[in-house]
């Protein structure tokens, strides 16, 4: 059982490790076109309803040269390298991208990208940013239903509410089976270390997510039969908006820390939150953002963030939380002071690390985080 | 003999503890990670102390370097040490100011001498020796005349700039437009220590504050350090070789840990 275990672990790591094979090959298996999908939260149920494959595009470690033409050095490295990948043609493969707008510079996204790649038509889509009243709940659904409709007319055929209700089907599973496990995965630290659980959940990007999800499946069951075994280092909960580059989580493995939950944008927050099961599918794509809790790039006068962290550290037995700083992210970066001063009020320790995603040299980054771990053993 | 080792960016220090804990030697040789500073700060070391790598019976390396010394039985922080080395030197400590050569970290510690929290400069010469050192260049004098200079001030400058490479253009323009050198040098003692004053309010101060590294030789640096805090802030003893006796700390730890759990 244990091999069968390791293969899928290896699988899916070598899926997320190399995004443009793992597409072309998904394409050509699935004989499906694919449409990409810019962070934070794209309605992949539509284009997986409209018979595409949705992409995640969440940057990766390409030299910057030729995106600086159409963005500042200020700008993310996920939008930077995302633009980088368009106009060296990494994303040739595409039919369309949807490009929501979540931040500063995903508002003007959009424009550069109508230059950086001109033949990859854009969707752009903008959340409400008061999703939480009725107004902002009706214009959601409605700007569902014009991305529906613009997918409909690139893949020249309509999309029925039945096809709507398999694809969210098929989300369920997925969203259910990765709840799950995050949750396993947090008793077997010694198999899935921080490199592996991110390339695990990264993989999804990349495959069709029916085929995901039962590999998934077979992962957590194969997981569950192993006996909980002591584990000799320590367990952290991850924020953040991303955990990159792998290299970076190679010194957690290396000091025998493991990520027992997580609250990155590009793992969790995407699973995380229970759909509801009243209303039609756009009623209930749009619910699930009005539901979504401690996301930065989703408004929320309460700021449930710290509490929800500082709930998954007690819930997981973690001993700390890193944040991962994607630098220049400024919505995470306004969260950051608040939830801080809660975590450490709670009295759980809080390791800072600035990261890029094209990172170097880690000298420094080991240097705290071996640190953090000599600090909590 | 219990052999603590730090090699930093700029610079290797060794220190030796007995079994009883008592500091045998320290010393520090002016050369970093990368070089042969290793052999020669040994070498050192021994003789002073009238032994041989024979004598010592475990090993823990630190610092920039640290996963380079094959030498070593362990590996452990310049965090971990410094804190270590500081709770053995100076009783009381709360705080810990290390600024080395190529960066800066302010350690909290707990009242029992251990890390509470830590935080460490960005990818980013200011606020490190590096600045000093640039600024010496600048300013046409060694890194240990800078104190004795801007000892000698008489008007403070501010050089407003973070960045090393602009605070090089600043200080250029400054000594252009006629400034005096002595006010320059302490404008970039100042500037460090705003800097650094950043970093601590991220982790907290608590009194007493001990500064560590290569800088906090140089005295003009310290008392900035203290003006910015609003805090008396005083240089460890061996300030350069305070991670390599904590390394030496740790190594009679895990040395006499290992023997029980053999025993």
């Amino acid at each position: 059982m244990m091999s069968n275990a390791v293969s899928i672990i290896q699988e899916l790591e070598a899926i997320a490790l190399s995004p443009y094979k793992s597409v072309m090959r998904t394409m050509k298996e699935t004989g499906k076109e694919a449409i990409g999908c810019f962070p934070i939260y794209a309605p992949e149920e539509l284009i997986y309803a409209a018979g595409m494959l949705p992409v995640g595009m969440w940057g990766g470690d390409t030299e910057l040269k030729l995106a600086d033409r159409y963005l500042q050095t200020f700008c993310c490295s996920i939008m930077r390298s995302n633009i980088e990948y368009s106009m060296k043609g990494a994303y040739d493969m595409l039919k369309a991208v949807i490009i929501p707008t979540f931040c500063d510079t995903l508002k003007c996204i959009c424009e550069n990208w109508k230059v950086s790649a001109p033949r990859i038509p854009v969707i752009p889509m903008v959340y409400p940013q008061n999703r939480r009243i009725d107004a902002g709940f009706v214009y959601m659904t409605e700007e569902l239903e014009r991305v529906r409709g613009a997918l409909e007319e690139i893949s020249e055929k309509p999309i029925t509410d039945a096809m709507l209700e398999d694809a969210f089907a098929v989300y369920e599973a997925y969203r259910s089976a990765m709840r799950e496990f995050v949750s396993v995965a947090a008793e077997h630290p010694e198999m899935i270390n921080a490199r592996s659980r991110h390339l695990i959940i990264k993989a999804a990007y990349f495959s069709d997510k029916k085929a995901y999800t039962d590999k998934i499946n077979k992962l957590t069951e194969a997981l569950k039969k192993e006996s909980v075994k002591p584990f000799p280092g320590i367990k952290v909960v991850a924020t953040g908006l991303i955990a990159e580059p792998p290299a970076l989580l190679d010194i957690f493995a290396k000091n025998n820390v493991a990520i027992a939950a997580d609250d990155l944008a590009q793992e969790s927050r995407q699973f995380r939150t229970l759909s509801r099961s009243d209303g039609n599918v756009i009623q209930r794509l749009a619910w699930r953002i009005v539901d979504q809790q401690g996301c930065t790039f989703l408004y929320e006068v309460e700021k449930t963030r710290g509490q929800m962290l500082i709930e998954q550290v007690r819930k997981t037995g973690s001993k700390g939380v890193v944040v991962f700083m994607m630098k220049f992210c400024d919505p995470e970066e306004f969260d950051y002071p608040i939830y801080k001063e809660e975590l450490e009020r709670a009295g759980i320790p809080v390791l800072y690390l600035e990261t890029e995603q094209q990172m170097d040299s880690f000298a420094q980054i080991e240097t705290r985080v071996q640190s953090f771990a000599e600090m909590l053993a | 003999m219990y052999l603590g080792i730090d090699i930093g960016s700029t610079s290797t220090k060794a220190a030796l503890i007995d079994g009883k804990a008592n500091l045998v030697a320290q010393k520090v040789v002016n050369i970093g990670t990368g070089t042969n500073g290793l052999e020669l700060v040994l070498a050192e070391l021994l003789h002073e102390a009238g032994l041989t790598m024979e004598d010592v019976v475990y090993t823990v390396a630190t610092g920039y370097g640290r996963l380079l010394c094959d030498i070593a039985d362990k590996q452990i922080t310049e965090i971990s040490c410094h804190a270590k080395g500081v709770s053995y030197l100076v009783n009381g400590t709360g705080t810990i100011i290390d600024i080395g050569g190529q960066d800066s970290k302010v350690i909290r510690l707990d009242p029992l001498g251990r890390v509470a929290n830590f935080a460490m400069n960005e990818k980013c010469a200011a606020g490190t020796g590096r600045f000093l050192e640039v600024m010496g260049r600048v300013l046409g004098c060694k890194l240990d005349e800078l104190s004795d200079l801007a000892g000698a001030s008489t008007r403070e400058i501010q050089i407003s700039s973070v960045c090393t490479v602009f605070a090089e253009s600043e200080v250029i323009s400054q000594l252009s437009m006629g400034t005096r050198r002595e006010d320059v040098a302490k404008g970039a003692l100042v500037s460090i220590a705003k800097r650094v004053a950043g970093l601590c309010k991220r982790v907290g101060v608590e009194p007493k504050v001990v500064m560590t590294g290569g800088v906090a030789l140089n005295k003009n640096m310290v008392e900035a350090m203290s003006r910015e805090l609003k805090e008396d802030v005083q240089a460890a003893p061996y300030t350069q070789a305070v991670g390599a006796i904590g390394a030496a700390l740790f190594a009679m730890e895990a040395a006499e840990k290992k023997e029980n759990n053999n025993g």
